[in-house]
């Protein structure tokens, strides 16, 4: 008994040596990281509670959520984000009845033309110019009607680049290489300028939606890729078996290549949807209003000159909560689709 | 029968195309011709007019559109190359830093990564540019006895001057790209299997040798894709140069059609020119990508 007391006590103490091995450069190395960190923390706290005049946010927080959207009118801006947060919340710690999940990808489809009535107006709503849309509301405004129209594009894409057929196999890898050889800003820039052009006279696409079909154009290129990472990865075995099954073309590309390429190409999905988010501030070159340009007017009002820090530390924060929370939601839907196998 | 469908169906894909292309085309030249504006290169040995304060090589206002042009390019290319460097060095540093068994450096450059992944480029550069150079005022920053100057002036090293706009660029871009190398390091490195790690050990080799003989050699074929992708990103980010004022291929473009008015020319220049620079990246990472297995052999 005596011994077996002693052994326990000898193989706690070497745990404790190697859980918290005293190597001294070590040692050394995370004293002087940890006092750096945490004198720069006291630096940066001292700096944001007493010295940051934090009035240029505080009294310009409506110009960052909603831009120049009419100040009576604001709670229609509003009521979309509330809307929309609202199905990111159901989305992560809603209740996992079969039926709502199976819908929630309608309902965030369905988010999109609510959204466009909120904001446009019309039938009942007064109509508000897209010129005076702006601050967050446009950033994911855009960011959503982009997704949402680059994904079936992409899917396609993917499709036909892998397709028999010569002529569309060749378009679409035409097509995907030159998109992604080419920067973000100069389809953008093709959007704003060129489109105009390529229209019949008197004909106009607004604005928000000329950035809309840019960003679509540029994202459905890599969106494709990716799906096409996740077509290669399903084993022909499964189209053997379901040819063997008698199922059709369609059927098997509808009920078995898109839905396993999806699942496996999810999280490169979700990095463009990241991705996207944050290139929406590209727009603010381009003259919209979105959550960066508007930062960037009023820098330029003399009323707050020189704040650069306080205005880039709140817009560095929002972008960087929104962006983790999209993460999280992506790996909470991996989580969902790996367990839940049947669609 | 089968054969012909398809046959029937690319013949009429390419008849909605050329139709398509037609209309577009056709538009175009109604536009064109009623702003009185229309389409050649002629332009382009015309003098530019207007002044560049980035300039590697000789250049003045009276010099053509076209030499213009040529100094952007250079331009681009100077900055892609430095930060390139800068991006893949801190990369490795912290893509290892992850790595470390030491958990409190793993920690910080997890911090690093997120933070910087997060917010947007424009956002970093616009940092960099307006609050890290902008605001250094006149007063010299970090002036250490002639061998480095930071300034509102930008950097100047050894009497070599950069201007602060390239210097943001570059602070830019590198600490971008460089949360993203990152990952890919971490991600080649784990791709090699542990039981290597496990071997090394057991033979007796210390920690330091069996990582840097052992496993980065199996990582480095691992990391050539990966990386390929994260500098054609950067090529194609450094165009944000337009937002600190740095007269990149992108930002001439755009003063010269908004002094010309000519979009479509400036576009297919723009078109080209990253064609050209994406066949550059690509081929010489496939090159080292052919140095790297043929030194394994």
């Amino acid at each position: 008994m005596a011994i077996k007391i002693k052994n326990l006590k000898i193989l706690f103490l070497r745990e404790i040596k190697t859980k918290i091995s005293f190597k001294p450069f070590s040692f050394l190395l995370n004293t002087v990281l940890i006092s750096i960190i945490i004198s720069s923390l006291l630096l940066a706290l001292n700096w944001i509670f007493f010295k940051a005049n934090w009035s240029v946010i505080n009294s310009n927080l409506s110009l960052f959520a909603f831009g120049s959207f009419p100040s009576d009118e604001q709670w229609r801006p509003l009521l979309w984000l509330v809307i929309l947060s609202f199905i990111a919340l159901i989305n992560i710690f809603g209740p996992k009845w079969k039926w709502l999940r199976k819908n929630l990808l309608i309902i965030w489809i369905g988010s999109v033309p609510v959204g466009i009535y909120l904001l446009k107006g019309g039938f009942g709503l007064i109509p508000v110019m897209s010129q005076n849309w702006g601050g967050l509301t446009l950033t994911i405004f855009i960011t959503i009607c982009s997704i949402l129209f680059s994904l079936p594009l992409g899917i396609l894409l993917a499709l036909s680049r892998r397709s028999s057929l010569f002529m569309i196999q060749k378009f679409s890898s035409f097509y995907i290489d030159i998109m992604r050889s080419v920067p973000l800003i100069a389809v953008l820039f093709f959007g704003q300028l060129l489109i105009p052009l390529f229209l019949p006279y008197g004909l106009e696409i607004d604005r928000v939606w000329r950035a809309i079909i840019g960003f679509t154009l540029f994202v459905s290129a890599y969106i494709a890729e990716d799906i096409r990472g996740g077509l290669q990865s399903i084993p022909k075995t499964q189209l053997e078996a379901a040819n063997s099954l008698g199922l059709n073309k369609y059927q098997i590309t509808r009920f078995i290549l898109i839905p396993q390429s999806l699942r496996v190409a999810l999280p490169a999905l979700t990095n463009q949807l990241i991705g996207l988010f944050q290139n929406t501030s590209l727009m603010s070159i381009l003259g919209l209003m979105e959550l960066i340009g508007i930062g960037r007017s009023i820098l330029a009002n003399p009323e707050y000159i020189g704040q650069y820090i306080e205005v880039y530390i709140w817009l560095a924060t929002v972008y960087w909560i929104l962006c983790t929370l999209m993460a999280y939601l992506s790996k909470q839907l991996e989580k969902e689709m790996s367990s839940n196998k049947g669609y | 029968m089968r054969l012909n469908i398809k046959f029937f169906l690319q013949i009429v894909l390419i008849l909605i195309l050329i139709i398509f292309v037609w209309i577009i085309l056709n538009n175009l030249s109604i536009n064109l011709s009623r702003t009185g504006i229309g389409f050649d290169f002629y332009w382009l040995s015309k003098p530019a007019g207007f002044s560049l304060a980035e300039k590697p090589l000789r250049y003045s206002p009276s010099d053509t559109y076209a030499w213009a042009l040529f100094i952007g390019w250079i331009n681009s290319l100077k900055v892609i190359f430095l930060s390139l460097i800068f991006a893949t060095f801190i990369g490795i540093l912290i893509g290892f830093a992850r790595l470390n068994k030491n958990s409190f450096i793993g920690l910080i450059s997890a911090g690093y990564i997120t933070v910087i992944r997060q917010t947007p480029l424009l956002l970093q550069l616009m940092f960099w540019y307006f609050v890290g150079f902008l605001n250094l005022r006149n007063n010299n920053f970090l002036n250490f006895n002639q061998i480095i100057n930071f300034s509102v002036q930008g950097i100047d090293l050894f009497g070599i001057k950069f201007s602060s706009e390239f210097s943001a660029l570059l602070f830019g871009l590198s600490i971008f790209s460089s949360a993203f190398i990152a990952e890919v390091i971490r991600g080649g490195i784990l791709s090699v299997p542990f039981g290597q790690w496990e071997a090394f050990r057991s033979l007796g080799l210390s920690e330091r040798t069996g990582f840097i003989k052992i496993i980065i050699p199996q990582a480095l074929p691992a990391f050539i894709p990966g990386l390929t992708s994260q500098y054609l990103n950067l090529a194609k980010n450094s165009t944000l140069a337009i937002a600190v004022g740095y007269s990149d291929i992108y930002a001439i473009n755009d003063t010269i059609i908004n002094q010309t008015g000519r979009a479509i020319e400036c576009f297919i220049i723009l078109l080209s020119s990253f064609l050209i620079l994406n066949l550059l990246i690509t081929n010489i990472m496939g090159l080292i990508n052919k140095l790297i297995i043929s030194s394994r052999k």
